[in-house]
């Protein structure tokens, strides 16, 4: 049984990971928690209904998911938080958490507030090793994150995009004085963690086989959490942050003898590290 | 008559959460994003004590005003140890952390919330609902005189020198620290005594209402009236307390509505409608 | 430029508060029934499906002739789950807008903290589906048309022991009062029955979307009945991730689970699926299937609970108001309470009690060929009358 949970734990850490990432990327190069992701994050399951109209593929779907996504992370990036970045920290939050509500408002009114099943139907199977069960759904969320994760990991470490990223998240001053075009670097963070944002939405209203307009909050918060445990701004925290929480949680879950509120970890989590360790894991 | 009055109720409490709301964050600079958590904790010692203790409305009030402000005391100390975004999360997190308190722990009424709360009377007489508008009217008064003396007080300068710039201010001998607490400390208090009024209007109360999505309403409040001015919290509470209600016929559209105005407003006008900063103040200032 | 958009701001906002005017829907001698459910946030579904049945049951009784030769208006508003909201609506339909009755489409918070204000106003309230106890206790003039969580529950030990049989059983209870009375009602009857008991028994919170961690731990204790009490989303996901597992065992749920959403949502996985509730679509009662035709016609969705107990909420007054032949709230309120052998959409409704819980069958159905149909009914007066 102990198995099952771990198993389990890591596929919604997965979950957890790809979408925090984003927010980490963000926060690393603009210092704005944008809060307005975790509604990006739904506009990945939500376009997988216009791909599926399209060409009903699940391919297509996380591509055409990704790119829309990516879009809108761009176009907020500009249109939103670059006019109002030298306000003082209150203005984009509450600018931030208006579009998060604007997008969930948005979405209830095209798509109705029913939860909305996704439009493709997987029959997971559930592969056996011994005694040991392994369910076809957690194997595919995780090896999915597992292969983002990868790409992400590529691109941060091993390109020139990426050291940009890391240098104006460093320090914007000096990594433009190097001739790095903040500009591009921020507008490219934006693109990549919405882009992962949208896959993980995609994900989700595949594993849940449900689509609905307030996916957004929990993970809002949540993501919250991780960044900040695994230490705002730095990736190798949110890994290990977004893993670990989807761990505690099922294994929390599964053993615990009384009623346990998943999220609440998330929070708690969050609080003790805000007053014993503020800069998280691995965080400066 | 009746629904009117309700709503001048609900605009008043509005208006002294917005207030209280406004030391911290106006006054101090201390970004509050729990705030909510400050008014439930107001709402429920006062219909704790009332409840439990059999007191009545007059006992109750200034008790959970000064319950509120040790518990802002003590939760305004997380806010000593960060700073800015970082204390934002602390106080998301603090609201949700009191909430799921009051929601989950058996004392508080889990779920089921705190009923049977009284409504205030004097001398065996239940106030009619103009009474309690009046009484409100009279408690929002007094808070936006507290605030304004504050403001204009050697606290108000301490606040402000901390908000100004922390650095500067501590090594003018101003002790930062004390100054924070004091914030949330004043800021508590008056939320508190909002907290009970809610109570004891709306007889019942649950954790669901005291949630994040209102600290996102009181903070809009202040900002799109005018942060860090009285006149500012009064618009502010005004125009969030009165919308809901006017564009009821929109009814479908309201939330999203509200949401596109918060975004509008940060984007283009973030001083706020007659903030100090705010061009339209400019003007009817310049008129005048 | 940014003067010109701060002033259309301003312009903007005064303009809305003069273009918002109340509709007036002045009809001279109408009949006006109030209602509220969540039309927005996150139970907007359920306001929803609120709303389209008490809509459809105006609409019905208007095009059969009205009420006493008048018209029927609905006056609905969007409550937001919020308690707040509730009472300025509350205060507002009975103060403005002169309802003589109304309906709550709503959850038991918002229903609750309204329930007072049309007591003291002496408005007859129907609590459509809300199930907080409290409720009614606010007074007289406030019904409930739904099942109480322990009577419900009740039903549920009843058709685990007497129709499926079950020794061990795995019980889920939603962290919430309404899954706790659920729990209580389901362990009272196995108690009273005796021969079963409960091997596995977690709560878990509303909103949890993966059961995975709790159903390993129940399957270990290898029951025969997995007891779920959950509203759709939940029991959709509990449905798939049982299948998902790999784990046969049969699923017992109750009302929650009664919407088309569930069906669409857990796919084949809600196959053999038995749940108690209120609709039976198999009634040959042509009461109920014109419903079921006309919602489904109407509204291109098919029914859930929730549209089905707001429908006859709205009925049930419809019918008070008829056997009072008047359209005083008092009278209102003592026919109201007076109706027996009432047939409803959701079955025969027997009467009110003291306490004004209905007493009612509970109908228990199962997923068959991925729609829901008559799998038994539950009677027994022992089970289905209420504590008071």
């Amino acid at each position: 049984m102990l198995l099952q949970q771990i198993i389990n734990g890591l596929a919604s850490g997965g979950i957890y990971t790809l979408v925090a990432l984003g927010l980490t990327l963000v926060y690393g190069v603009l210092k704005i928690l944008h809060i307005a992701h975790a509604g990006i994050y739904a506009l990945g399951a939500y376009m997988a209904l216009i791909a599926y109209k399209i060409y009903p593929n699940i391919y297509f779907a996380f591509f055409f998911a990704m790119v829309s996504t990516a879009l809108a992370g761009y176009l907020v990036q500009k249109y939103l938080y670059w006019p109002i970045i030298d306000q003082p920290r209150i203005v984009p939050l509450i600018a931030s958490i208006g579009l998060f509500l604007a997008l969930e408002e948005l979405y209830r009114l095209i798509w109705g507030p029913y939860v909305i099943p996704f439009p493709q139907k997987f029959h997971w199977k559930t592969y056996t090793i011994g005694k040991i069960r392994l369910p076809g759904a957690d194997l595919f969320v995780f090896a999915l994150s597992l292969i983002f994760l990868a790409i992400l990991y590529w691109i941060v470490n091993r390109t020139r995009i990426g050291l940009a990223m890391r240098a104006v998240a460093d320090d914007k001053e000096v990594a433009e004085a190097s001739g790095i075009n903040s500009k591009w670097t921020i507008a490219l963070s934006f693109i990549i963690g919405s882009a992962l944002a949208g896959a993980a939405g995609l994900m989700v209203g595949v594993y849940y086989n449900s689509i609905y307009p307030t996916m957004g909050d929990v993970p809002a918060y949540k993501s919250l959490a991780v960044i900040v445990v695994g230490g705002m701004g730095s990736i190798e925290g949110t890994v290990v942050a977004g893993f670990g929480l989807g761990l505690l949680e099922a294994l929390l879950l599964g053993f615990l003898p009384f009623a346990f509120p998943r999220d609440a970890l998330a929070f708690i989590a969050m609080i003790i590290f805000l007053l014993i360790k503020p800069e998280g894991l691995f965080g400066r | 008559m009746n629904y009117y009055l309700t709503i001048l109720i609900y605009i008043g409490i509005n208006s002294i959460l917005a207030l209280s709301l406004n030391i911290i964050v106006g006054y101090a600079g201390q970004i509050s994003l729990g705030h909510a958590a400050f008014y439930g904790i107001g709402a429920y010692s006062s219909a704790l004590i009332a409840t439990k203790l059999g007191v009545s409305f007059w006992v109750a009030l200034p008790s959970a005003i000064v319950i509120t402000a040790i518990v802002g005391a003590i939760l305004g100390l997380p806010s000593l140890r960060v700073s800015e975004d970082f204390l934002a999360i602390t106080t998301i997190g603090i609201n949700f952390v009191v909430q799921a308190v009051f929601k989950y722990v058996k004392f508080f009424g889990g779920a089921l919330g705190v009923s049977g709360i009284p409504f205030p009377s004097l001398g065996g007489h239940r106030f009619s609902l103009a009474a309690f508008a009046v009484m409100t009217a009279i408690f929002t008064v007094i808070s936006a005189l507290v605030a304004h003396l504050i403001n204009t007080s050697w606290i108000g300068l301490g606040l402000k020198a901390v908000r100004e710039d922390e650095l500067a201010a501590s090594s003018s001998g101003v002790n930062v620290y004390k100054f924070k607490v004091l914030a949330f400390v004043l800021g508590s208090a008056l939320a508190g005594l909002a907290g009970s009024l809610y109570a004891h209007f709306m007889m019942f109360i649950t954790a669901d209402d005291f949630g994040f999505p209102l600290s996102i309403a009181i903070l809009s409040m202040i900002v799109i009236g005018g942060i860090g001015t009285v006149r500012g919290a009064f618009l502010g509470a005004l125009l969030l307390t009165i919308m809901p209600e006017v564009f009821r016929p929109l009814s479908d559209y309201r939330m999203l509505v509200y949401a596109i105005l918060l975004i509008l407003f940060m984007r283009f006008l973030p001083e706020g409608l007659i903030g100090d900063e705010s061009i339209v103040w400019k003007k009817i200032r310049g008129k005048a | 430029m940014k003067k010109v958009v701060a002033l259309a701001l301003v312009v903007s906002l005064v303009a809305g508060f003069g273009w918002a005017k109340p509709r007036k829907a002045n009809l001279k001698g109408a009949i006006k029934i109030g209602f509220f459910s969540p039309l927005t946030g996150f139970a907007a579904a359920d306001g929803l499906s609120a709303l389209r049945g008490a809509k459809l049951a105006v609409e019905e009784i208007n095009k059969s002739g009205g009420l006493l030769g008048k018209k029927v208006v609905l006056v609905n508003y969007d409550d937001r789950v919020k308690s707040s909201e509730a009472v300025a609506i509350a205060r507002k339909l009975v103060t403005k807008d002169r309802v003589v009755a109304a309906v709550s489409g709503s959850y038991s918070g918002p229903t609750r903290a309204a329930a007072p204000i049309f007591q003291q106003f002496k408005i007859p309230m129907i609590s459509a589906y809300a199930v907080h106890p409290e409720i009614t206790k606010a007074g007289n003039y406030i019904f409930r048309n739904g099942f109480l969580g322990t009577v419900e529950g009740k039903a549920m030990g009843e058709v685990a022991l007497k129709f499926l049989r079950a020794k061990r059983i795995a019980l889920l209870v939603i962290d919430n009062d309404y899954g706790h009375s659920l729990a209580e009602g389901v362990k009272m009857r196995i108690r009273q029955l005796g021969g079963a008991k409960i091997v596995y028994e977690k709560a878990y919170s509303i909103g949890e979307k993966d059961f995975t961690p709790l159903l390993t731990a129940a399957k270990a204790q290898k029951p025969d009945l997995l007891i779920a009490t959950a509203y759709y989303n939940e029991a959709a996901q509990i449905a798939r991730q049982v299948k998902q597992m790999g784990w046969r065992i049969q699923i017992l749920g109750e009302e929650g689970y009664d919407s088309p959403k569930f069906l669409e949502l857990a796919g084949d996985a809600a196959e053999g699926v038995i749940i108690t509730t209120n609709l039976n679509r198999d009634d040959l009662s042509s009461i109920t299937q014109n419903f079921i035709k006309n919602f489904k016609a109407r509204y291109n969705e098919d029914p859930d609970m929730v549209g089905a107990s707001s429908y006859d909420a709205i009925m049930l007054l419809a019918k008070a108001i008829k056997k009072a032949h008047s359209t005083n709230p008092a009278r209102i309120r003592d026919a109201l309470q007076s109706l027996q052998n009432e047939v409803l959409a959701t079955g025969v409704l027997y009467r009110f009690t003291q306490g004004r819980e209905v007493v009612k069958p509970v109908q228990v159905q199962i997923v068959k060929n991925g729609e829901f149909h008559y799998y038994g009914i539950i009677a027994d007066p022992d089970v289905v009358t209420p504590p008071w």
